[in-house]
Protein backbone atom coordinates (compact mmCIF):
# COMPACT_ATOMS: atom_id res chain seq x y z
CA UNK A 1 0.00 0.00 0.00
CA UNK A 2 1.55 3.72 -1.14
CA UNK A 3 1.36 5.51 1.99
CA UNK A 4 -0.24 9.06 1.27
CA UNK A 5 1.95 12.21 2.07
CA UNK A 6 -1.00 14.21 4.00
CA UNK A 7 -1.94 12.95 7.32
CA UNK A 8 -4.44 9.73 7.67
CA UNK A 9 -6.43 11.59 9.75
CA UNK A 10 -5.91 15.29 11.38
CA UNK A 11 -7.86 16.54 13.95
CA UNK A 12 -7.96 20.37 14.12
CA UNK A 13 -9.10 21.77 17.07
CA UNK A 14 -12.05 19.18 17.93
CA UNK A 15 -14.22 20.59 20.77
CA UNK A 16 -17.56 18.42 21.26
CA UNK A 17 -20.16 19.77 24.01
CA UNK A 18 -23.19 17.91 24.23
CA UNK A 19 -26.75 19.04 25.94
CA UNK A 20 -26.79 18.09 29.33
CA UNK A 21 -30.55 16.16 30.54
CA UNK A 22 -30.85 18.46 33.00
CA UNK A 23 -30.17 21.61 30.77
CA UNK A 24 -26.83 23.31 30.72
CA UNK A 25 -24.05 21.96 28.43
CA UNK A 26 -22.00 18.91 28.94
CA UNK A 27 -17.89 19.68 27.01
CA UNK A 28 -16.87 16.52 26.43
CA UNK A 29 -13.58 17.08 24.46
CA UNK A 30 -11.56 20.65 24.48
CA UNK A 31 -9.19 21.81 21.28
CA UNK A 32 -8.22 18.50 20.62
CA UNK A 33 -5.67 18.96 17.67
CA UNK A 34 -4.26 15.87 16.52
CA UNK A 35 -2.41 14.28 13.54
CA UNK A 36 -1.87 10.86 12.26
CA UNK A 37 0.79 9.76 9.57
CA UNK A 38 -0.73 7.01 7.36
CA UNK A 39 0.16 3.31 8.35
CA UNK A 40 0.44 4.45 11.89
CA UNK A 41 -0.99 2.17 14.47
CA UNK A 42 -2.01 4.62 16.65
CA UNK A 43 -3.72 3.69 20.51
CA UNK A 44 -5.91 6.17 22.17
CA UNK A 45 -5.94 5.65 25.96
CA UNK A 46 -7.52 7.43 28.74
CA UNK A 47 -10.03 7.12 31.76
CA UNK A 48 -13.91 5.58 30.81
CA UNK A 49 -15.59 8.26 30.37
CA UNK A 50 -13.01 10.86 28.42
CA UNK A 51 -14.51 11.28 25.07
CA UNK A 52 -12.42 8.74 23.38
CA UNK A 53 -15.18 7.05 21.61
CA UNK A 54 -16.24 10.25 20.69
CA UNK A 55 -13.14 11.21 19.07
CA UNK A 56 -13.17 8.17 17.02
CA UNK A 57 -16.96 8.98 16.13
CA UNK A 58 -15.73 12.30 14.50
CA UNK A 59 -13.15 10.32 12.12
CA UNK A 60 -15.65 8.20 11.49
CA UNK A 61 -18.05 11.11 10.65
CA UNK A 62 -20.75 9.81 12.64
CA UNK A 63 -20.82 13.30 14.65
CA UNK A 64 -19.87 16.30 13.28
CA UNK A 65 -17.95 18.89 16.26
CA UNK A 66 -19.66 22.11 16.49
CA UNK A 67 -15.70 23.51 16.63
CA UNK A 68 -12.93 22.38 14.98
CA UNK A 69 -13.00 19.54 12.14
CA UNK A 70 -11.97 16.32 11.37
CA UNK A 71 -9.46 15.93 7.84
CA UNK A 72 -8.95 12.84 5.82
CA UNK A 73 -5.96 12.31 3.80
CA UNK A 74 -5.75 16.53 3.53
CA UNK A 75 -9.76 16.92 2.65
CA UNK A 76 -12.47 17.97 5.31
CA UNK A 77 -14.33 15.18 6.42
CA UNK A 78 -18.22 15.58 5.42
CA UNK A 79 -20.95 12.83 6.48
CA UNK A 80 -19.85 9.45 6.74
CA UNK A 81 -15.66 8.55 5.94
CA UNK A 82 -15.44 6.65 2.82
CA UNK A 83 -12.07 5.31 3.35
CA UNK A 84 -12.74 4.15 6.82
CA UNK A 85 -13.97 0.96 8.70
CA UNK A 86 -15.38 0.73 12.29
CA UNK A 87 -14.74 -2.52 14.46
CA UNK A 88 -17.37 -1.41 17.48
CA UNK A 89 -17.46 -2.69 20.97
CA UNK A 90 -20.32 -3.86 21.10
CA UNK A 91 -22.04 -6.56 18.67
CA UNK A 92 -23.01 -4.96 15.70
CA UNK A 93 -23.30 -7.50 13.08
CA UNK A 94 -26.83 -8.23 11.82
CA UNK A 95 -28.56 -10.67 13.53
CA UNK A 96 -30.66 -12.13 10.74
CA UNK A 97 -28.13 -12.47 8.15
CA UNK A 98 -25.39 -15.36 8.23
CA UNK A 99 -22.12 -15.14 8.55
CA UNK A 100 -21.52 -15.16 5.10
CA UNK A 101 -23.74 -12.60 4.28
CA UNK A 102 -22.62 -10.79 7.17
CA UNK A 103 -19.08 -10.27 5.41
CA UNK A 104 -19.91 -9.66 2.37
CA UNK A 105 -21.89 -6.62 3.42
CA UNK A 106 -19.91 -4.43 2.58
CA UNK A 107 -19.41 -5.63 -0.68
CA UNK A 108 -22.73 -6.08 -1.20
CA UNK A 109 -23.94 -2.20 -0.06
CA UNK A 110 -20.88 -1.32 -3.17
CA UNK A 111 -23.22 -3.38 -5.53
CA UNK A 112 -20.19 -5.24 -6.13
CA UNK A 113 -21.47 -8.90 -8.16
CA UNK A 114 -22.66 -11.68 -5.94
CA UNK A 115 -20.19 -14.28 -7.10
CA UNK A 116 -17.19 -12.36 -6.70
CA UNK A 117 -18.43 -10.72 -3.05
CA UNK A 118 -18.87 -14.56 -2.30
CA UNK A 119 -15.49 -15.63 -3.26
CA UNK A 120 -14.13 -13.10 -1.85
CA UNK A 121 -16.26 -13.22 1.54
CA UNK A 122 -15.13 -16.76 1.74
CA UNK A 123 -11.11 -16.50 1.53
CA UNK A 124 -11.88 -13.89 4.53
CA UNK A 125 -13.90 -16.20 6.55
CA UNK A 126 -10.86 -18.86 6.25
CA UNK A 127 -8.25 -16.25 6.96
CA UNK A 128 -9.77 -15.64 10.00
CA UNK A 129 -10.59 -19.25 11.16
CA UNK A 130 -14.19 -19.58 10.83
CA UNK A 131 -14.35 -22.25 7.48
CA UNK A 132 -17.25 -24.20 7.88
CA UNK A 133 -19.44 -21.48 10.06
CA UNK A 134 -20.44 -19.58 6.72
CA UNK A 135 -24.63 -20.56 7.49
CA UNK A 136 -24.37 -20.05 10.99
CA UNK A 137 -26.49 -16.90 12.41
CA UNK A 138 -24.55 -14.83 14.94
CA UNK A 139 -26.50 -15.88 18.18
CA UNK A 140 -24.64 -19.53 17.10
CA UNK A 141 -21.65 -18.39 17.56
CA UNK A 142 -19.25 -17.63 20.32
CA UNK A 143 -18.29 -13.60 21.37
CA UNK A 144 -15.03 -14.85 19.90
CA UNK A 145 -15.87 -15.76 16.93
CA UNK A 146 -18.87 -13.07 16.05
CA UNK A 147 -15.61 -10.77 16.97
CA UNK A 148 -13.73 -12.70 13.90
CA UNK A 149 -16.72 -12.12 11.77
CA UNK A 150 -16.88 -8.07 12.33
CA UNK A 151 -12.84 -8.00 11.82
CA UNK A 152 -13.40 -9.77 8.67
CA UNK A 153 -16.57 -7.74 7.72
CA UNK A 154 -14.66 -4.46 8.06
CA UNK A 155 -11.36 -5.72 6.49
CA UNK A 156 -13.11 -7.24 3.40
CA UNK A 157 -13.94 -3.80 1.50
CA UNK A 158 -9.91 -2.34 2.03
CA UNK A 159 -10.19 0.49 4.01
CA UNK A 160 -7.22 2.65 4.46
CA UNK A 161 -8.28 3.28 7.96
CA UNK A 162 -9.18 1.35 10.59
CA UNK A 163 -11.05 2.42 13.42
CA UNK A 164 -11.34 0.65 16.25
CA UNK A 165 -13.41 1.35 19.57
CA UNK A 166 -12.46 -1.28 22.67
CA UNK A 167 -13.35 -3.73 19.90
CA UNK A 168 -11.92 -6.84 22.29
CA UNK A 169 -13.57 -5.36 25.94
CA UNK A 170 -16.28 -8.00 26.05
CA UNK A 171 -13.53 -10.91 25.31
CA UNK A 172 -12.28 -13.08 28.18
CA UNK A 173 -8.40 -12.79 28.33
CA UNK A 174 -6.98 -15.46 26.92
CA UNK A 175 -9.30 -14.90 23.51
CA UNK A 176 -8.18 -11.40 23.63
CA UNK A 177 -4.76 -12.22 23.31
CA UNK A 178 -5.19 -14.58 20.50
CA UNK A 179 -7.68 -11.52 18.60
CA UNK A 180 -4.81 -9.04 19.23
CA UNK A 181 -1.77 -11.34 17.45
CA UNK A 182 -4.48 -11.94 15.01
CA UNK A 183 -5.14 -8.54 14.09
CA UNK A 184 -1.45 -7.81 14.16
CA UNK A 185 -0.91 -10.61 11.81
CA UNK A 186 -3.63 -9.35 9.42
CA UNK A 187 -2.53 -5.91 10.14
CA UNK A 188 0.84 -6.62 9.27
CA UNK A 189 0.01 -7.69 5.36
CA UNK A 190 -1.86 -4.70 4.56
CA UNK A 191 -0.36 -1.66 7.45
CA UNK A 192 -3.63 0.35 6.77
CA UNK A 193 -3.89 3.71 9.55
CA UNK A 194 -5.72 2.32 12.78
CA UNK A 195 -7.22 4.32 15.51
CA UNK A 196 -8.01 2.03 18.10
CA UNK A 197 -9.07 2.98 21.35
CA UNK A 198 -8.44 1.39 24.59
CA UNK A 199 -8.61 1.72 28.67
CA UNK A 200 -5.97 -0.92 28.80
CA UNK A 201 -2.52 0.49 28.94
CA UNK A 202 -0.57 -2.79 28.54
CA UNK A 203 -3.06 -3.62 25.29
CA UNK A 204 -1.96 -0.05 23.51
CA UNK A 205 1.88 -0.42 24.58
CA UNK A 206 1.77 -4.03 23.00
CA UNK A 207 -0.14 -3.38 19.80
CA UNK A 208 0.75 0.54 18.74
CA UNK A 209 3.51 2.52 17.06
CA UNK A 210 2.24 5.54 18.77
CA UNK A 211 0.33 6.12 22.22
CA UNK A 212 -1.70 9.67 22.84
CA UNK A 213 -3.31 9.85 26.28
CA UNK A 214 -6.78 11.67 26.68
CA UNK A 215 -7.12 13.64 30.09
CA UNK A 216 -10.27 12.92 32.22
CA UNK A 217 -12.98 14.93 31.31
CA UNK A 218 -14.97 16.75 31.17
CA UNK A 219 -13.42 18.89 28.55
CA UNK A 220 -10.64 16.06 28.36
CA UNK A 221 -7.57 17.10 25.98
CA UNK A 222 -4.25 15.45 24.55
CA UNK A 223 -2.01 14.72 27.87
CA UNK A 224 0.80 12.91 26.67
CA UNK A 225 2.15 11.35 22.89
CA UNK A 226 4.57 8.85 23.50
CA UNK A 227 6.31 6.67 20.15
CA UNK A 228 6.82 2.54 21.04
CA UNK A 229 9.89 1.96 19.37
CA UNK A 230 9.61 -1.57 19.78
CA UNK A 231 10.01 -4.36 17.14
CA UNK A 232 8.08 -5.80 14.86
CA UNK A 233 6.53 -8.38 14.48
CA UNK A 234 5.38 -8.70 17.74
CA UNK A 235 3.50 -11.16 20.03
CA UNK A 236 1.25 -9.45 22.34
CA UNK A 237 2.00 -11.93 25.10
CA UNK A 238 5.92 -11.67 24.97
CA UNK A 239 6.35 -8.06 24.56
CA UNK A 240 5.26 -7.63 27.42
CA UNK A 241 8.23 -9.41 29.12
CA UNK A 242 10.40 -7.27 26.81
CA UNK A 243 12.78 -4.64 29.17
CA UNK A 244 11.86 -1.63 27.15
CA UNK A 245 8.07 -2.35 27.15
CA UNK A 246 7.98 -2.27 30.69
CA UNK A 247 10.02 0.83 30.70
CA UNK A 248 7.56 2.47 28.60
CA UNK A 249 4.61 1.25 30.09
CA UNK A 250 5.96 2.75 33.39
CA UNK A 251 6.31 5.87 31.89
CA UNK A 252 2.94 6.17 30.19
CA UNK A 253 1.14 4.70 33.20
CA UNK A 254 2.50 7.37 35.75
CA UNK A 255 0.53 9.96 33.59
CA UNK A 256 -2.52 7.77 33.35
CA UNK A 257 -2.51 7.12 37.02
CA UNK A 258 -3.01 10.96 37.58
CA UNK A 259 -5.85 10.73 35.18
CA UNK A 260 -7.85 7.59 35.99
CA UNK A 261 -7.48 9.00 39.82
CA UNK A 262 -9.21 12.22 38.98
CA UNK A 263 -11.70 10.90 37.11
CA UNK A 264 -12.65 8.14 39.76
CA UNK A 265 -13.00 11.15 42.35
CA UNK A 266 -14.87 13.40 40.07
CA UNK A 267 -17.35 10.26 39.57
CA UNK A 268 -17.61 9.58 43.43
CA UNK A 269 -18.03 13.31 44.40
CA UNK B 1 -14.64 -26.57 17.36
CA UNK B 2 -14.87 -27.80 14.20
CA UNK B 3 -18.64 -27.62 12.98
CA UNK B 4 -18.96 -31.71 13.07
CA UNK B 5 -18.40 -31.84 16.42
CA UNK B 6 -20.87 -28.75 17.18
CA UNK B 7 -23.54 -30.58 14.91
CA UNK B 8 -23.48 -34.14 16.92
CA UNK B 9 -23.29 -32.31 20.38
CA UNK B 10 -26.63 -30.47 19.33
CA UNK B 11 -29.06 -33.63 20.56
CA UNK B 12 -26.94 -33.61 23.73
CA UNK B 13 -27.64 -30.69 25.80
CA UNK B 14 -27.83 -29.53 29.43
CA UNK B 15 -31.04 -28.64 30.71
CA UNK B 16 -32.41 -26.58 33.84
CA UNK B 17 -32.71 -27.80 37.24
CA UNK B 18 -36.19 -26.71 36.97
CA UNK B 19 -38.20 -29.77 35.58
CA UNK B 20 -40.01 -29.12 32.27
CA UNK B 21 -43.60 -29.90 32.18
CA UNK B 22 -44.38 -32.67 30.30
CA UNK B 23 -46.57 -31.56 27.21
CA UNK B 24 -48.71 -34.70 27.38
CA UNK B 25 -49.83 -33.45 30.76
CA UNK B 26 -50.53 -30.18 29.18
CA UNK B 27 -52.55 -31.60 26.62
CA UNK B 28 -54.79 -33.80 28.87
CA UNK B 29 -55.53 -31.25 31.10
CA UNK B 30 -56.65 -28.91 27.62
CA UNK B 31 -58.75 -31.94 27.20
CA UNK B 32 -60.22 -31.65 30.37
CA UNK B 33 -60.99 -28.29 30.48
CA UNK B 34 -62.90 -28.93 27.30
CA UNK B 35 -64.70 -31.86 28.11
CA UNK B 36 -65.45 -30.33 31.64
CA UNK B 37 -66.82 -26.95 30.06
CA UNK B 38 -68.73 -28.85 27.64
CA UNK B 39 -70.50 -31.43 29.57
CA UNK B 40 -71.66 -28.48 32.19
CA UNK B 41 -73.19 -26.72 28.99
CA UNK B 42 -74.64 -29.79 27.69
CA UNK B 43 -76.16 -31.11 31.14
CA UNK B 44 -77.17 -27.87 32.50
CA UNK B 45 -79.30 -27.56 28.84
CA UNK B 46 -80.63 -30.92 28.95
CA UNK B 47 -81.45 -30.80 32.69
CA UNK B 48 -83.79 -27.46 31.69
CA UNK B 49 -81.59 -25.50 34.19
CA UNK B 50 -80.08 -23.27 30.98
CA UNK B 51 -83.01 -22.64 29.03
CA UNK B 52 -81.97 -23.80 25.06
CA UNK B 53 -83.85 -20.96 23.70
CA UNK B 54 -81.36 -18.66 25.15
CA UNK B 55 -78.26 -20.56 25.87
CA UNK B 56 -78.83 -23.54 22.88
CA UNK B 57 -76.43 -26.91 23.68
CA UNK B 58 -73.10 -28.68 21.92
CA UNK B 59 -74.80 -31.14 20.65
CA UNK B 60 -77.41 -28.69 18.69
CA UNK B 61 -74.44 -26.44 17.66
CA UNK B 62 -72.19 -29.15 15.84
CA UNK B 63 -74.88 -30.61 14.72
CA UNK B 64 -76.16 -26.97 13.30
CA UNK B 65 -72.32 -26.77 11.85
CA UNK B 66 -72.57 -30.16 10.47
CA UNK B 67 -75.61 -29.58 8.10
CA UNK B 68 -74.72 -26.41 6.95
CA UNK B 69 -71.08 -27.71 6.02
CA UNK B 70 -73.16 -30.95 4.76
CA UNK B 71 -75.50 -29.40 2.57
CA UNK B 72 -72.42 -26.54 1.24
CA UNK B 73 -75.49 -23.91 2.36
CA UNK B 74 -72.05 -22.33 4.40
CA UNK B 75 -69.49 -21.88 1.86
CA UNK B 76 -70.54 -19.27 -0.06
CA UNK B 77 -70.76 -17.33 2.74
CA UNK B 78 -67.59 -18.21 4.01
CA UNK B 79 -65.93 -17.58 1.24
CA UNK B 80 -66.85 -13.84 1.10
CA UNK B 81 -66.49 -13.48 4.59
CA UNK B 82 -62.35 -14.77 4.17
CA UNK B 83 -62.22 -12.13 0.45
CA UNK B 84 -63.07 -9.45 2.81
CA UNK B 85 -60.98 -10.60 5.65
CA UNK B 86 -57.86 -11.50 3.26
CA UNK B 87 -58.58 -7.69 1.55
CA UNK B 88 -58.56 -5.85 4.37
CA UNK B 89 -55.70 -7.90 5.73
CA UNK B 90 -53.79 -7.15 2.98
CA UNK B 91 -54.60 -3.54 2.57
CA UNK B 92 -54.03 -2.82 6.36
CA UNK B 93 -51.08 -3.96 6.52
CA UNK B 94 -49.46 -2.60 3.28
CA UNK B 95 -51.01 0.48 4.89
CA UNK B 96 -49.80 0.27 8.22
CA UNK B 97 -46.17 -0.96 7.17
CA UNK B 98 -45.65 2.36 4.75
CA UNK B 99 -47.25 4.37 7.65
CA UNK B 100 -45.08 3.44 10.34
CA UNK B 101 -41.71 3.18 8.44
CA UNK B 102 -42.51 6.58 6.89
CA UNK B 103 -43.69 8.76 10.13
CA UNK B 104 -40.86 6.44 12.21
CA UNK B 105 -37.90 7.45 9.66
CA UNK B 106 -39.31 11.48 9.29
CA UNK B 107 -39.46 13.03 12.64
CA UNK B 108 -41.32 15.74 11.02
CA UNK B 109 -44.31 13.44 9.61
CA UNK B 110 -44.19 11.74 13.74
CA UNK B 111 -44.68 15.06 15.24
CA UNK B 112 -47.54 16.54 12.78
CA UNK B 113 -49.47 13.40 12.81
CA UNK B 114 -48.95 11.84 16.60
CA UNK B 115 -52.38 13.68 17.65
CA UNK B 116 -54.62 12.71 14.25
CA UNK B 117 -53.82 9.23 14.59
CA UNK B 118 -54.51 8.84 17.79
CA UNK B 119 -57.90 10.69 17.59
CA UNK B 120 -58.59 8.42 14.55
CA UNK B 121 -57.77 5.32 16.82
CA UNK B 122 -59.62 6.66 19.66
CA UNK B 123 -62.95 6.18 17.34
CA UNK B 124 -65.42 3.68 18.05
CA UNK B 125 -64.94 1.82 14.48
CA UNK B 126 -68.64 -0.18 14.92
CA UNK B 127 -69.92 3.15 14.07
CA UNK B 128 -68.25 3.77 11.16
CA UNK B 129 -69.86 0.70 10.02
CA UNK B 130 -72.59 2.26 8.72
CA UNK B 131 -71.35 5.15 7.56
CA UNK B 132 -69.32 2.71 5.04
CA UNK B 133 -72.38 1.16 4.37
CA UNK B 134 -73.55 4.91 2.90
CA UNK B 135 -69.89 5.61 1.19
CA UNK B 136 -69.40 2.20 -0.25
CA UNK B 137 -72.90 0.50 -0.81
CA UNK B 138 -74.07 -3.13 0.71
CA UNK B 139 -71.50 -5.03 -0.93
CA UNK B 140 -68.06 -6.23 -0.53
CA UNK B 141 -66.26 -2.74 -0.14
CA UNK B 142 -67.92 -1.45 2.71
CA UNK B 143 -66.68 -4.59 5.13
CA UNK B 144 -63.24 -4.50 3.87
CA UNK B 145 -63.02 -0.62 4.61
CA UNK B 146 -64.51 -1.25 8.17
CA UNK B 147 -61.79 -4.23 8.78
CA UNK B 148 -58.92 -1.81 7.16
CA UNK B 149 -59.29 0.68 10.05
CA UNK B 150 -59.19 -2.29 12.50
CA UNK B 151 -55.78 -3.83 10.85
CA UNK B 152 -53.90 -1.10 9.93
CA UNK B 153 -53.46 0.95 13.23
CA UNK B 154 -52.48 -2.21 14.74
CA UNK B 155 -49.71 -2.68 11.97
CA UNK B 156 -49.36 0.61 12.14
CA UNK B 157 -47.95 1.14 15.50
CA UNK B 158 -46.02 -1.79 16.17
CA UNK B 159 -44.15 -1.10 12.63
CA UNK B 160 -43.43 2.31 14.00
CA UNK B 161 -42.18 0.64 17.63
CA UNK B 162 -39.95 -2.01 15.54
CA UNK B 163 -38.11 1.12 13.68
CA UNK B 164 -37.72 3.26 16.51
CA UNK B 165 -36.13 0.42 18.47
CA UNK B 166 -33.53 -0.51 15.49
CA UNK B 167 -30.12 -0.93 17.86
CA UNK B 168 -28.44 2.17 17.18
CA UNK B 169 -24.80 0.26 16.67
CA UNK B 170 -26.34 -2.44 14.03
CA UNK B 171 -27.23 1.20 12.12
CA UNK B 172 -24.38 2.79 12.46
CA UNK B 173 -22.09 -0.37 11.44
CA UNK B 174 -24.18 -0.70 7.91
CA UNK B 175 -23.49 2.93 7.78
CA UNK B 176 -19.65 3.10 8.15
CA UNK B 177 -19.71 -0.11 5.51
CA UNK B 178 -21.89 2.56 2.98
CA UNK B 179 -24.95 1.07 3.18
CA UNK B 180 -27.28 3.41 1.42
CA UNK B 181 -31.02 4.83 2.94
CA UNK B 182 -32.90 2.35 0.67
CA UNK B 183 -30.11 -0.54 1.90
CA UNK B 184 -30.84 0.71 5.14
CA UNK B 185 -34.16 -0.15 4.85
CA UNK B 186 -33.41 -3.43 3.23
CA UNK B 187 -30.98 -4.82 5.22
CA UNK B 188 -31.89 -3.27 8.75
CA UNK B 189 -35.16 -1.62 9.47
CA UNK B 190 -37.56 -3.51 7.78
CA UNK B 191 -35.71 -7.06 9.33
CA UNK B 192 -35.47 -5.57 13.00
CA UNK B 193 -38.99 -4.38 12.50
CA UNK B 194 -40.14 -8.06 11.72
CA UNK B 195 -40.53 -9.26 15.13
CA UNK B 196 -42.70 -6.39 16.02
CA UNK B 197 -44.58 -6.96 12.25
CA UNK B 198 -45.15 -11.00 13.31
CA UNK B 199 -46.77 -10.05 16.11
CA UNK B 200 -48.96 -7.25 14.91
CA UNK B 201 -50.02 -9.74 12.09
CA UNK B 202 -51.39 -12.48 14.96
CA UNK B 203 -53.57 -9.95 16.34
CA UNK B 204 -54.66 -8.17 12.63
CA UNK B 205 -55.78 -11.08 11.38
CA UNK B 206 -58.16 -11.78 13.98
CA UNK B 207 -58.93 -8.12 13.91
CA UNK B 208 -59.66 -8.38 9.75
CA UNK B 209 -62.03 -11.27 10.53
CA UNK B 210 -64.23 -9.18 13.28
CA UNK B 211 -64.52 -6.30 11.46
CA UNK B 212 -65.77 -8.25 8.34
CA UNK B 213 -68.05 -10.12 10.03
CA UNK B 214 -69.48 -6.44 11.92
CA UNK B 215 -69.10 -5.34 8.83
CA UNK B 216 -71.66 -7.98 7.42
CA UNK B 217 -74.00 -8.57 10.77
CA UNK B 218 -74.74 -4.32 10.14
CA UNK B 219 -76.00 -5.05 6.76
CA UNK B 220 -75.14 -6.93 3.92
CA UNK B 221 -76.69 -10.33 1.51
CA UNK B 222 -74.09 -12.97 2.32
CA UNK B 223 -71.32 -13.81 4.95
CA UNK B 224 -70.76 -15.00 8.28
CA UNK B 225 -71.77 -12.23 9.86
CA UNK B 226 -75.41 -12.33 7.53
CA UNK B 227 -75.55 -15.62 8.74
CA UNK B 228 -75.49 -14.77 11.96
CA UNK B 229 -78.13 -11.55 11.78
CA UNK B 230 -80.26 -13.55 9.63
CA UNK B 231 -80.29 -16.09 12.90
CA UNK B 232 -80.60 -13.77 15.73
CA UNK B 233 -83.54 -12.57 13.44
CA UNK B 234 -85.18 -15.73 14.16
CA UNK B 235 -84.67 -16.37 17.84
CA UNK B 236 -81.96 -18.92 16.47
CA UNK B 237 -79.62 -18.98 19.30
CA UNK B 238 -77.91 -22.52 18.08
CA UNK B 239 -76.88 -20.65 14.32
CA UNK B 240 -75.57 -17.27 16.14
CA UNK B 241 -73.28 -19.92 18.37
CA UNK B 242 -72.33 -22.22 14.93
CA UNK B 243 -71.42 -19.02 13.67
CA UNK B 244 -69.31 -17.72 15.95
CA UNK B 245 -67.39 -20.79 16.89
CA UNK B 246 -67.13 -21.06 12.85
CA UNK B 247 -65.35 -17.89 12.49
CA UNK B 248 -62.82 -18.65 16.06
CA UNK B 249 -62.14 -21.92 14.33
CA UNK B 250 -61.25 -19.83 10.89
CA UNK B 251 -58.89 -17.64 12.64
CA UNK B 252 -57.35 -20.05 15.11
CA UNK B 253 -56.47 -22.06 11.65
CA UNK B 254 -54.63 -18.86 9.90
CA UNK B 255 -53.01 -18.04 12.93
CA UNK B 256 -51.44 -21.12 12.63
CA UNK B 257 -50.38 -20.63 9.31
CA UNK B 258 -48.88 -17.69 10.41
CA UNK B 259 -46.97 -19.13 13.56
CA UNK B 260 -44.68 -21.16 11.23
CA UNK B 261 -44.17 -18.54 8.60
CA UNK B 262 -43.11 -16.62 11.68
CA UNK B 263 -40.87 -19.11 12.65
CA UNK B 264 -39.05 -20.01 9.07
CA UNK B 265 -38.63 -16.05 8.92
CA UNK B 266 -37.41 -15.32 12.37
CA UNK B 267 -35.22 -18.62 12.51
CA UNK B 268 -32.23 -16.12 13.06
CA UNK B 269 -33.62 -15.64 16.23
CA UNK B 270 -31.92 -17.30 19.65
CA UNK B 271 -34.52 -19.93 20.70
CA UNK B 272 -35.60 -20.30 17.38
Amino acid sequence: MTTSASPAVAFEDVTIRFRAPRGGVHTVLQHVSLEVRDGTFLAIVGPSGCGKSTLLNVAAGLLTPPEGRAVIFGKPLDGINKHASYLFQQDALLPWRTVLDNVMLGLAFRNAPRAEAEAQARGFIERVGLRGFEDRFPHQLSGGMRKRVAVAQSWIVGPRILLMDEPFGALDVQTRQIMENELLDLWQESRQTVLFITHDLEEAVALADRVVLISAGPGARIKGDYEVPLPRPRDVAEIRLNPDFMQLYKRIWSDLRDEVRHSYEAGNR
Amino acid sequence: MSAQQAESDAGRVATTTRKPLNPLLVLSAQVAVFVIVMGLWQGLAEADVLDPFFFSRPTAIVAQIWKWVATGFIWPHLATTLVEALMAFVIGTAFGVGAGLALARVELLARVFDPYIRILNALPRVILGPIFILWFGLGIASKVALAVTLVFFIVFFNTFQGIREVDPVVLNNARMLQASERQLLRYVYLPSAMAWIFSSLHTSIGFALVGAVVGEYLGAARGIGYVVAQAEGVFDTTGVFAGLILTSAVVLLIDLGINRLERYLLRWRPGN
